[in-house]
């Protein structure tokens, strides 16, 4: 599995760059200003992917654990701690810009609202599941209990992703849905270019975190360190 | 020179020539000059000033969707006719942005648009603190990577071409 994410890595890191660049181009100066926030809009074209990923690798996390607690490979927990490794950047970056959005648009850097709540909560959860596989002794056990943790984590996302219409909330509704899109072409154009891009990015650094932890592992292993536990 | 130097140089110049290109657009396109700044440079073409509307100044007419107004920014003050869609931020005491051509001879600023003025500061600090971070992040997981394999195979424990795993 390592050779094939060392074989099709790249593409995915290209896929990225495109995408990225085009988004960035037709958002800074493709897109037009919006109506009532002026030039501020632009940073939707970079806080919604960063959220967006966010949710990604939370999903990946969710996936990956499941499949850990069925085959218990060790690959797949690499790659759970490696999701939830980019899951916890992507969010507490998408916290930080949602936070620069908010302040020319309420004029307030944050406040108790069920979408910035609820993403909060999900950077705890991920901040719990990183820390619990730091602290526990055994890696065994770690990746276990961490396994399940993200699965019962899981429910997080759908209360993210709804928060704005089962609740009252400053946060714009969805811009992307089941129904479409719901903004004008112009700024769903780059949106989706930006998206797509950190989609892609999101894989490739998954495949280079995965490798990281794996080799790491490996590393620790020769040194003797957890020679019973990887397959050499 | 190993090939992850080469991809982060290219990656690095790419980055330095999409601030470059950003800062040229913002200079030529978006850029807001004070109504001093026109008297004294008169520029050519499609101009953007900010500025406050005078109290007192604003009247509408004589078309639909038209009005006259005097815009005030450092210690200067020109004469602005709008004719273009509904201006509906237009208000007295109000800094606004005023794009359009000024035409030297009449010392009268035609304003074609009016917008709210833009914040480019907060658009700047989310897009450095939105992709800056992903990008060092990305650059410390490879080179923790690369340096990882080159242990490794230092030690002989790992051939990347035959590992499934």
């Amino acid at each position: 599995m390592i050779k094939q994410m060392r074989r099709y890595e790249g593409w995915f890191g290209v896929a990225a760059g495109l995408c990225i660049v085009s988004g960035l181009y037709f958002g800074l100066v493709g897109s037009p200003a919006d109506y009532y926030q002026g030039e501020v809009v632009r940073i939707m074209y970079v806080h919604v992917p960063l959220a967006y990923t966010a949710m990604l690798a939370y999903g990946a996390l969710f996936s990956c654990s499941l499949w850990y607690l069925w085959k218990r490979d060790l690959i797949v927990d690499n790659m759970c701690q490696a999701a939830a490794g980019i899951g916890a950047f992507f969010t507490a970056v998408a916290l930080i810009t949602g936070s620069i959005w908010a302040k020319p648009t309420w004029n307030t850097w944050w406040a108790w609202d069920a979408r910035l709540v609820s993403f909060a909560i999900l950077l705890l959860i991920l901040i719990g599941y990183l820390m619990l596989r730091t602290f526990t002794e055994e890696k065994e056990r770690a990746a276990r209990y961490a396994a399940v943790l993200a699965i019962v984590g899981g429910i997080d996302l759908p209360i993210i992703k709804f928060s704005v219409e089962w609740w009252r909330t400053l946060h714009q509704p969805l811009s992307i849905s089941t129904r479409g899109l719901s903004i004008a072409k112009p700024m769903g154009i780059p949106l989706v270019f930006m998206i797509v891009g950190f989609s892609f990015l999101f894989f490739y650094m998954l495949a280079v975190r995965t490798q990281m932890l794996y080799l790491t592992h490996l590393l620790e292993a020769k040194k003797g360190r957890l020679l019973g536990e990887v397959h050499l | 020179m190993t090939w992850f130097h080469v991809r982060w140089g290219g990656v690095l110049l790419a980055g330095l020539a999409i601030v470059f290109l950003g800062m040229r657009h913002y200079q030529r396109e978006l850029r807001a000059i004070s109504p001093l700044q026109l008297r004294e440079e008169a520029p050519s073409g499609t101009i953007r000033v900010r500025g406050l509307v005078l109290p007192g100044t604003l009247f509408p007419g004589p078309g639909p969707n038209e009005a006259r107004f005097e815009l005030e920014g450092d210690g200067s003050k020109i004469s602005v006719h709008y004719k273009g869609g509904d201006p509906e931020n237009l208000r007295e005491l109000k800094t606004l942005v005023v794009i359009g051509r000024w035409d030297p001879g009449s010392k009268l600023f035609e304003a074609r648009e009016i917008g709210v003025v833009p914040n480019f500061g907060f658009v700047t600090a989310a897009y450095l603190a939105g992709i800056v971070p992903v990008g060092l992040f990305l650059f410390w997981m490879e080179h923790r990577v690369a340096f990882l394999y080159r242990e490794i195979r230092d030690q002989k424990v790992y051939e990347p071409g035959g590992d499934e795993g």
